[in-house]
This record gives structure tokens, C-alpha cells and sequence, in this order.
């Protein structure tokens, strides 16, 4: 089945540990009566099947957005090449449930049966034939004992009654939750039974009953009347982690004790829990929180059982706040004196265990060495520190990152041998180290009068392959060709072969190095040889580059990095047709081309080679806050000819790209809220010295330099300036913008052999000022070209900073 | 047809006599200054005149002329001796193609003109087109771009086909000076002569316009050139009409770059006079004059063109500052590598941490 229970993933199966515990703790010191109850998280109980569903539904809503990252690429698409494990959608854990609704889509019934317990204690009670009759006159009441052992009783009315108050209390009633029976629920007599017991036992209550009244449609009506607990005024409140602490010995109190044996007995027990609370280390839960809890505490005089239930819920409600999935409140211990003492297992991690998966969920031995895994994992999932949801979502992301896996749980699971523990299982399941793909395609290309005829159809399309994951290390090898046309491949081929080396000074080195290595090849047209305004058609001239690089990427944090390394290259200038063009080409008005422009290549041949240094660090603190960004930018960019190569190039090329993103207005932080307005200012400066080709010429104009112009319309130059500002206010679900940019060549134009600026008449500088709105990917913008005066509306994909 | 050889000069022989005799005494005068040889460049626009202009200078059909096509892709250079003096003239093809400069026409001049020394240009354009455009300043410009600014110290404006009547409204007097100031602008624009010397030069024509005694006139200018502390010299070439027909040709030579005016006349049905001079509508025996012209030019003490690699491909931009570049990539890596990573690291340490994460790291101290 392609379903998965997301309740797997995290599934801290927390209930039995607990409900022992409470059971002890109430044993040992009278006074504190504790719930089991309490220690479930779900607040939705079930008939029946609660037990079992309510681990899994536990965390559902905290797992939901595990779930969403882990699995729903294997959900969704289970053929996918793994390519797409965990697309990585990281926002929008509120909503954790919504994937899982997608994932499931074949498979409802399971759905509905894991979210609607109702529909279950349907399904399990049904098969023998609905329910029976109570056979009893209408509208009598009959204790629980007088009930029929082997009959199934349909409850068609659940209520509560508070002997204390003498008042019935409604379901929103904070009691209410503690019982699992529902009205339409069926129950036979065990059930209920069983569910008193438990009730009675919880010690939220001093008497509890359970009472049937007969309906005349054979359905029974339930009436739980109860006492509820109190304890002495407290003033204090003190909030522990009993985490990992053992389990202090039981020793039954004996029922013919005397009352010196009872005293010493209560003595020892008293001595026994101050210990207990003296060892247990101090809890997470800030003074905030504490002192409001003791506002609670003093606002009301005794301390009830709905008053400790009250507190309870708060206190748990800041830890699953915060991301503590696994803490629970677990007992109240000290009842009956001055302090409140509030017994929190915060779910304190007692081991990491990384295990890899099959495709069928077999653990198997996995091809991954476990310390490339294990460095991706943040220190606070190890052994000794909380667990804590956030943590997971990191170690989720960061294992994501890595693309050798197309399915990745992060499952904390109580720890069996170490009460209060957790166990942090990882299961991975890893992708496929070798994969091939051939995809090919016919574009029928217009012929002469514009018809495709049969020699234009050309089959294209691309070969690739992908050695991953080489020694377990990381380390791939991938490739890929192109072409447009399969029978004359060398018109038009497109290549790629690259080997990726991570971890190059050892896979337990902090330091993050990779080393890259590829061959490649690209074909762009030139903006050097493009035209001004007014300028006719200019011949176009392709820039071909094929050649090989090697780099070292040092990364620091996610964003900012330093890479360095060298290329060699071979350049070849062509113009339409395909023929190597040593110069720049001009139409002529009388409809000839005259060759004679600024020369493409250092070379003058039209093919250069050469071989440089090239190093780009880049600075990124840039974050989101409401999904604008903010922050700062700065990339230097180098390279540096080393005189190899036609004509011996000797050159330093060097930009530096300053952006700042200024928040303009202080928000408040969380999903659905508002973005800031923010205003962007941008700066490059990018310079020459040495020998400049053509093609590495900067130029002016286009959608990243000046808006509101072509690419490369407003010159090509050796030396070159662009600033720009952006404000940006959000509206709605987007936000729209007004921009100003200039561009300047400062005079370097002359400096570019042949001068390609002024030779197709381009002004070399340009300003630009406009209006835009984003709308999704696309930018729709409106810019005012200031050398002309005239106004155009773009359409442009991602975005300019 | 381009003869490199040097000839007899033997058109020299046609000339009527007084512009014989003129031209030997300058001839002379040159020789005097330690100048044997003379190498006049012509250039400008095609179909402006620039063969038959040099047809007439040295009095022989030397380069073929056709009324309707244009000359020649290929500069041409003449060269005649007399007397131990030679006259070489270069006669090159229109400088401008389909509206634009051809830069390709220039480029072979260029290489035609490698390892010559250039000791005048004319720059040839008609007398009877009305207006200036972008394009002749494009083509000053070109010309400027290829040979510097220095070219035009040696330079002469030339006029051709002077004998015209002026339209309606405008003496003869009138619109050559017109003509001239409007070109001269230009000159200056393409060849980017500095704006104050620009104005000076407006000043002067300014004074001219209005054509008093040029004496007094001369007092006023001076003062205001000494007031701008400016060294200048007013030349101007005045012949034997000049009481009637003043300001024939003006020369203003400031900071010692004098850009002459020089009207000039081919056709056949040009005006004589009474020694068979080819004479313009003022009267004047235009050849001599202009020789005279080239001749005050060559010997104003400016320096003469050499025309050399480096001067035809211009400065190598890529050459320079390059053994700057150890010290820029140095400095890059010590003061912009160097600060980013400082930078980077600032980052990492001022990064805003999770709260559950500094928990972790018990600095919370129960505060959040």
C-alpha cells in the first residue's frame, strides 16, 4: 500500500511509562493524586481503540509537517527519481495535516479511519450486527452492576455531574476530555466498567459513578457523577524535570500498619520525594510562565483538580509551543502543603540511532557512511539535550540538503530501558547511486516557406547519467548531453560532466570544502554586439565556450561562501551562420553586412584560449521575515588571468556587488503575517585591467543591470557602475514596488578594444525608474527608460537582487 | 596609379606665371626653414572635391576624377619635386559610407599612411552645403580618434566650389563666414578643443562679423585675451582687395592651434583674372593663397604627425596598468577578501539563534 501513517514518524510512545509512574507517584505520597490521563496529549479521546490510535494521532499535528517534508515525494509521485526528496517546502508547519491529505489520496478510508475515531469504533463494533436493546422499561436508572455482561449498549447521551456543585457540566467542561466514551459510541459492560476504573483511579476526582438511564429507543443515557479532588491552598509552584530520573521503589503500604508505621511510612516517603525533587535537574519552563501559574494558584484559594488540570495544560501548552514534542506533564507531587510541585519529563534524548531503510521499510545496511549523516545533524539531537521539533525539522532539512535519500524520518521513541527518554531514530531510505535517463523529443522546425518539410524534423534530446553517493561519501559524478539534433550531433551539442567532492578535508573536519571539477560547454549571445536605440538589426554573435574548471567551495554558513579555482577555457566568437567571426558585424544600409567591427577574441582570430583563476566570496545574512528579505549582501567576484593562453592574457577582472535590504518597519514575526516594507539599495562595480576581450567586457542595459533597456543596450565597457534602489510595500499576499537604476560606463567605453559601445551608437549610461508588482514568479513592472523618455511594461521571471 | 615615385614637378610649368613665382618664393621660403619636403594629407566626406583639389594644386591630372562616381577605395599619394623640394599630396577616399563613417575606409588610410610624417591636412568640404550635421562632426571626430588632437595644429578647413552665389538674402561675405564658423564649431566639438579656446575663437569671429578696422578691434581682443592671461596670436591674411572685400580668409590661431579657412575653386569655368589666375569671387588667385596658408601653417612651430604603429592602433588599452595588477590583486585579497571574511564571521557570530537553541545552551537562564 503507498499509504504512510505519519503517526509513525513520531510516535513517542509515552502513555504506558507514564500511567506507571502516576500510578506510583499517587501510591507514594496520597495527598497527590495524578492523572494518567493527563499525560495523553491528544485531546480528542476515543472509544475503544483509543489506546492504540491515540499514540499514533499524538503528534500528528506535530508530525504533520514532518511528514509533509519526508514523505510526501515517495507519496505523491513513488516513481520519482528521487531527485525530489523532500522539495524541501519548509514553511507552513501549521498546517502539517494538509499534505497528509494529499499523500493519502487513494487510500480514504485508512485516512478517515486514523482522524475520525468515531468511524472506527463503527467499523470494529459492527460486524456482529449493530447494537443491542437495553430491554428495560424507559427512563429508569440503573447502576453500572445491573447492566447485562453480555449485551452491547448503544450510549446515546454522555453526562456529568458535579455532586460538589450539584450541577450538571456541559462537554466543554475540562473533565469531559478524560472520558473516552462518546455518545453513539457502543459499549458493552466491560468497557464500561474499565472506563470508571480508570477514572476512578486518575485521582482527579475523591468518588466518581457511573449510572445508566434507560431510553425508550433501547439506547442508554450515561450520567457520571463525581467529587472532585481538592488539596490545601498552595502559594508556591516549583516545575521539575524528572526526566531520565529512576523510578524511586514502591513499597506497598501495608493495610495493618500502625499509626507510628504509617507515620514513618509517610515520613520516608516525604524524604524520598524532597530527594527526588532535589536531584531532578531545574526544567526549561522561563519565570514568565512560572509566574503566571502562581497567579493561578493564588487567584484561586484550594488547589482543585481542574486547577492542576489548568496548569497543566498551560505548562504543556509552552512546551509544545516551544517545540519540547516529547515533554509532558506527568504528575503533581507536594499536594496538601505550601508548594505545588509540577513533575515535567521534557523528553531529554538518550540515544541517536541512525538506521538506513529498503524500499520496503526493511532496515537494511546502507551504502551512506553514518558520519556523513551524522554531521548534518545539529549537536542538540545528540545524547543529553532536549528534544525538541525544531531541532528534527533541522536535522530534516539538513539531511534533505544532501539529496541521497528520498525518504527521511525523524522519529523520536520513548526509550523502553530509560524511562523518560528519548530515542532519536533516523531512517533513511536512499536513493538510487546510479541512474541514466534518455529523454528525447522531435521539433519540427519551419522550413523555406515557412512549412516544416521532412529534412527540418529533427529528433532531439539528452542522454544523462548519475553516479551518486561514490564510496558512500557523497562524492558523484554526473553527465549529460544535449543536442537538438541527434543526426548531426555537432551542430548544436550542449555537454556537461562534472564530479562534486565533499568534504574534502575529511568527513569528521568542521570545515565544509567542496571540491567540484566539470567540463563544459555553453552557448550565449553576445550583449557586447548589440545595438542602440534606433540602431537597425545588428548580426548577432554567438559566444561559444567550452572548456574545464576546478573549484573549492569553502562554505561557512548556508548563504556565504568562498570558492576558488581555476579555468581553462577555449572561446570561439560565431555569428549567425555559424562561422568563426573575428570582428563585430554592422548591417549596411544598403542591405549588405560589413565585417569590420570591434574585434570578438583577444586573439583577432575569432578563438582564444586561456586559462585564469577565478575566486567569488559572497557575504549573505539575508533572511526572511514574513517572506520578504532583509538583510545584507556582498559579492566579490575575481578572476585573474595568469598570461596562459593566445596572446599571453594578463588581466585582473574584479566586481563587487553590494544589496542591502532595509526593513522599514518592525513586525511581528509567524506565519500569515504581513511582511515589512523594505527599501533595497543596491551597488555594483565591476572593473578591468589588463587585457579585456570582448566578451568579457561588462555591459550596461538588461533585466540585472538597468531595467527599462535590452540587454547590453546601453554599452559594453571596461569599467563599470550600477545603482540601484528598490522600495518595496507589501500589499495582500504580494507586494509591489517602485524602482530607480542607473547605469554608467564611466567614459570606459574607449577602453574596450574597437569600442563595440560606440561603434553600434549606444550612449554608454542610462538611468531608469519604474513601477512593478510581483505576482508569484513573475514580476510584471513598468519602467521609464530615461534616455529616451519613453515608458514600456516588462514581464520578468525571479528577481533582480 | 598610386606612384610613389617622384616626379619632375611639371605642372608646375602650366601655372600662370605670378602664381609660378609665387609658389617658388614659398618654395624658397620653406627651404629656408629647413624644410625640403611637404606632406599634404587630404581628407573629408566623399564627392566634396578632395581629387580635384589636389588636381589643382600640383596642375596635372593626377588622380582620376568622375563627376558621378566616387573615386577611388584606395588613398593615392602624388609626390613632385622642384628645385629639391618636394610636394607630396595624399589624396584619400571619402571618409563616410551610407551615412555613417566607414571606419574601414579609414582603417586602410591609416595603414596607407604607416611610417609617413603628415605635415598638413586639409580637410576638404564644399562651400555650398548649408549645414553642418552629427556626421561631419562624426567624421572630424574619426579623424581626431586616428591621427590626435595634434593633427588639427597642422590642419586647414577647405572650401571647395567657393564660385557660388549665395542664397537670397546674404552677400557672398556673409555666408562664408557663416559657412566657416558653422564648420569651425564643428571641428572643434569633433575634435574636442578645449571649450575655453572654443570661446575664444566664437569671440573672435565675433569681432570679425562686424568688420571695423581691425586694429582697434585688435586692442579690445588683446585686452581681453590678457585678461584671461591667454597668449594669442591674430593673424590675418588680408590682399590687396582687402579694402573692399575684408576678411577674405581668417586664421585664428590660439595656444598655437590655428585651424585657416581656405576657399578653393576647380571648375573649369572658374574666374580668372588678368594673369590667368584662377581667382575666387573676391578676386584672389586662390592657389598661391592657399599654398601661402599651408606654408604659414607647416611653419607656425607646431610638431609634425608621425604616423606610427602605435598612433594607428591608439594606446592599448588592454596594456595598461598591467604591471599594476600584482599590486591590485594584492590589495583585493588583503583589504576586500580579507574584510568580507571578517565580515562573514561578525555574521556567524551575531546570528540570532533559536530560542530552544540558546536553551540548549543554558543561556537562556529562565528568562524566555
Amino acid at each position: 500500500m503507498a499509504f504512510y501513517a505519519p503517526g509513525q514518524l513520531l510516535s513517542p510512545n509515552l502513555s504506558p511509562s507514564l500511567s506507571s509512574r502516576t500510578r506510583k507517584s499517587t501510591n507514594a505520597t496520597p495527598s497527590a493524586s495524578s492523572s494518567a490521563i493527563k499525560c495523553d496529549l491528544s485531546s480528542t479521546p476515543n472509544p475503544q481503540s483509543f489506546k492504540s490510535l491515540s499514540k499514533t494521532l499524538a503528534f500528528s499535528t506535530a508530525t504533520g509537517f514532518l511528514f509533509h517534508l519526508s514523505s510526501i515525494p515517495s507519496l505523491i509521485s513513488p516513481t520519482c527519481n528521487g531527485t525530489g526528496a523532500g522539495n524541501g517546502d519548509f514553511s507552513g508547519g501549521g498546517d502539517g495535516g494538509g499534505g497528509g491529505w494529499n499523500g493519502g489520496h487513494g487510500d480514504e478510508g485508512f485516512w478517515s479511519r486514523l482522524f475520525s475515531p468515531a468511524a472506527i469504533a463503527k467499523e470494529e463494533e459492527s460486524p456482529s450486527q449493530e447494537w443491542d436493546s437495553h430491554g428495560l422499561p424507559a427512563n429508569i436508572v440503573v447502576q453500572l452492576s445491573k447492566l447485562s455482561g453480555f449485551k452491547k449498549y448503544k450510549v446515546s447521551d454522555i453526562q456529568f455531574f458535579d455532586r460538589r456543585r450539584w450541577t450538571t457540566v456541559g462537554t466543554e467542561d475540562s473533565f469531559f476530555e478524560m472520558v473516552s466514551l462518546r455518545s453513539g459510541g457502543i459499549y458493552t459492560k466491560a468497557h464500561l466498567q474499565k472506563e470508571l476504573e480508570s477514572l476512578a483511579t486518575c485521582g482527579m476526582f475523591e468518588k466518581v459513578d457511573l449510572e445508566g438511564k434507560t431510553k425508550p429507543d433501547g439506547t442508554l443515557g450515561i450520567t457520571i457523577s463525581f467529587t472532585e479532588s481538592t488539596w490545601q491552598s498552595a502559594d508556591t509552584f516549583r516545575c521539575i524535570n524528572v526526566g531520565l530520573l529512576p523510578q524511586s521503589k514502591q513499597i506497598e503500604m501495608d493495610a495493618d500498619m500502625t499509626d507510628k508505621e504509617k507515620f514513618e511510612y509517610f515520613k520516608s516517603q516525604e524524604k524520598d520525594y524532597r530527594r527526588r525533587i532535589e536531584r531532578a535537574r531545574p526544567c526549561l519552563l522561563p519565570l514568565p510562565v512560572h509566574r503566571e501559574v502562581l497567579g493561578m494558584l493564588r487567584e484561586q484559594g484550594k488547589v482543585s483538580a481542574r486547577m492542576l488540570q489548568r496548569i497543566r495544560d498551560r505548562v504543556q501548552k509552552w512546551y509544545h509551543d516551544e517545540g519540547y514534542a516529547c515533554a509532558q506533564v506527568v504528575n503533581f507531587g507536594n499536594l496538601n502543603t505550601k508548594e505545588v510541585v509540577c513533575e515535567v519529563v521534557e523528553g531529554d534524548i538518550t540515544q541517536l540511532v541512525i538506521q538506513f531503510q529498503d524500499k520496503l521499510g526493511n532496515v537494511c545496511e546502507g551504502n551512506t557512511q553514518l558520519a556523513v549523516v551524522r554531521r548534518e545533524l545539529p549537536k542538540q539531537l545528540r545524547q543529553g539535550h532536549v528534544f525538541n521539533i525544531e531541532a528534527g525539522k533541522q536535522a530534516l532539512r539538513n539531511i534533505n540538503s544532501l539529496a541521497l535519500f528520498f525518504n527521511i524520518e525523524v522519529n523520536p521513541r520513548p526509550d523502553e530501558k530509560n524511562e523518560g527518554g528519548i530515542i532519536v531514530e533516523i531512517k533513511l531510505k536512499e536513493l538510487e547511486q546510479k541512474t541514466a535517463e534518455v529523454s528525447t523529443e522531435w521539433s519540427i522546425v519551419p522550413g523555406r516557406q515557412g512549412r516544416p518539410t521532412l529534412a527540418s524534423i529533427q529528433p532531439s534530446g539528452t542522454v544523462s547519467f548519475e553516479h551518486r553517493n561514490l564510496k558512500g561519501l557523497n562524492r558523484s559524478i554526473l553527465g549529460s548531453v544535449t543536442t537538438s539534433n541527434f543526426l548531426n550531433p555537432q551542430d548544436d551539442l550542449a555537454f556537461k560532466l562534472e564530479y562534486v567532492h565533499p568534504h574534502l578535508d575529511g568527513v569528521y573536519d568542521p570545515r565544509n570544502c567542496t571540491f567540484r571539477a566539470s567540463c563544459f560547454n555553453s552557448r550565449k549571445l553576445s550583449p557586447v554586439f548589440i545595438g542602440g536605440p534606433g540602431v537597425d538589426e545588428v548580426p548577432p554573435i554567438w559566444v561559444d565556450r567550452a572548456g574545464f574548471k576546478a573549484n573549492i567551495t569553502e562554505s561557512f554558513t548556508r548563504q556565504s561562501k568562498f570558492t576558488y579555482g581555476v579555468v581553462m577555457e577555449e572561446i570561439t566568437t560565431r555569428d549567425e551562420s555559424s562561422h568563426i567571426s573575428p570582428n563585430g558585424q554592422r548591417q549596411l544600409p544598403s542591405g549588405g553586412i560589413s565585417t569590420d567591427g570591434p574585434p570578438t577574441t583577444l586573439s583577432g582570430t575569432g578563438v582564444d584560449r586561456l586559462a585564469f583563476a577565478q575566486a567569488n566570496i559572497t557575504r549573505d545574512n539575508t533572511k526572511f521575515v514574513n517572506g520578504a528579505v532583509v538583510g545584507e549582501r556582498d559579492v566579490f567576484q575575481l578572476d585573474q588571468g595568469l598570461g596562459i593562453g593566445s596572446k599571453f592574457p594578463f588581466f585582473n577582472r574584479h566586481q563587487l556587488t553590494l544589496t542591502r535590504f532595509i526593513q522599514l518597519k518592525e513586525v511581528e514575526e509567524g506565519a500569515g503575517k504581513p511582511p515589512p516594507p523594505v527599501l533595497v539599495f543596491h551597488g555594483h562595480y565591476g572593473g578591468c585591467v589588463g587585457d579585456l576581450p570582448s566578451y568579457d567586457a561588462f555591459t550596461l542595459g538588461g533585466p540585472y543591470s538597468v531595467r527599462g533597456y535590452n540587454m547590453g543596450e546601453l554599452g559594453a565597457c571596461r569599467n563599470i557602475l550600477e545603482l540601484a534602489g528598490e522600495l518595496r510595500i507589501p500589499v495582500k499576499n504580494t507586494h509591489v514596488y517602485a524602482f530607480v537604476e542607473h547605469g554608467n560606463d564611466l567614459g570606459s567605453s574607449k577602453d574596450v578594444k574597437g569600442n563595440p559601445t560606440e561603434f553600434y551608437r549606444r550612449m554608454g549610461h542610462g538611468s531608469s525608474y519604474g513601477v512593478g508588482v510581483k505576482l508569484g514568479l513573475v514580476r510584471a513592472e513598468y519602467a521609464v527608460d530615461h534616455n529616451a523618455g519613453t515608458g514600456a511594461v516588462f514581464f520578468r521571471f525571479g528577481e533582480r537582487f | 596609379m598610386a606612384s610613389h615615385l617622384t616626379r619632375e614637378w611639371a605642372g608646375i610649368q602650366q601655372f600662370p606665371a605670378a602664381t609660378l613665382a609665387k609658389l617658388l618664393e614659398l618654395m624658397g621660403k620653406l627651404k629656408q626653414e629647413n624644410v625640403s619636403s611637404l606632406t599634404i594629407l587630404v581628407m573629408g566626406k566623399g564627392g566634396v572635391g578632395k581629387s580635384s583639389t589636389v588636381n589643382s594644386i600640383i596642375g596635372e591630372r593626377v588622380v582620376a576624377v568622375s563627376a558621378f562616381q566616387s573615386e577611388g577605395p584606395r588613398p593615392v599619394m602624388v609626390s613632385r619635386s622642384r628645385a629639391g623640394f618636394t610636394l607630396n599630396i595624399i589624396d584619400t577616399p571619402g571618409l563616410v559610407e551610407g551615412g555613417y563613417v566607414n571606419d574601414q575606409a579609414l582603417e586602410i588610410i591609416k595603414r596607407f599612411l604607416l611610417n609617413k610624417t603628415i605635415d598638413v591636412l586639409l580637410y576638404v568640404d564644399r562651400l555650398d552645403a548649408y549645414r553642418v550635421d552629427n556626421l561631419d562632426r562624426q567624421v572630424i571626430k574619426a579623424i581626431t580618434d586616428s591621427f590626435g588632437k595634434g593633427i588639427w595644429r597642422r590642419g586647414l578647413v577647405v572650401l571647395t566650389h567657393a564660385q557660388l552665389s549665395p542664397p537670397d538674402g546674404l552677400n557672398y561675405d556673409d555666408f562664408f563666414s557663416r559657412r566657416s564658423e558653422a564648420l569651425l564649431k564643428v571641428v572643434r566639438l569633433g575634435a574636442r578643443i578645449k571649450k575655453q579656446e572654443f570661446q575664444m575663437v566664437d569671440r573672435v569671429s565675433l569681432l570679425e562679423r562686424h568688420h571695423e578696422a581691425l586694429e582697434c578691434n585688435m586692442d579690445d581682443f588683446s585686452s581681453i585675451m590678457l585678461g584671461l592671461r591667454e597668449s594669442l596670436k591674430l593673424f590675418a591674411y588680408t590682399k590687396k582687395q582687402a579694402a573692399t572685400m575684408p576678411m577674405l580668409e581668417i586664421a585664428v590661431s590660439i595656444n598655437d592651434s590655428a585651424i585657416p579657412v581656405v576657399l578653393v575653386e576647380n571648375s573649369g569655368r572658374c574666374n580668372k583674372n588678368d594673369g590667368d589666375e584662377k581667382i575666387l569671387p573676391n578676386g584672389t588667385a586662390w592657389i598661391p593663397n592657399l599654398m601661402e596658408i599651408i606654408t604659414d601653417v607647416v611653419s607656425n612651430g607646431s610638431k609634425a604627425i608621425v604616423v606610427d604603429q602605435k598612433l594607428i592602433e591608439g594606446p592599448n588599452p588592454n596594456d595598461r596598468g598591467k604591471f599594476l595588477i600584482p599590486f591590485i590583486l594584492a590589495f583585493q585579497y588583503f583589504f576586500v577578501v580579507k574584510r568580507i571574511q571578517r565580515a562573514i564571521k561578525d555574521d556567524i557570530s551575531k546570528e540570532s539563534k533559536p530560542l530552544w537553541e540558546l536553551r540548549d545552551m543554558g543561556l537562556a537562564n529562565r528568562d524566555f
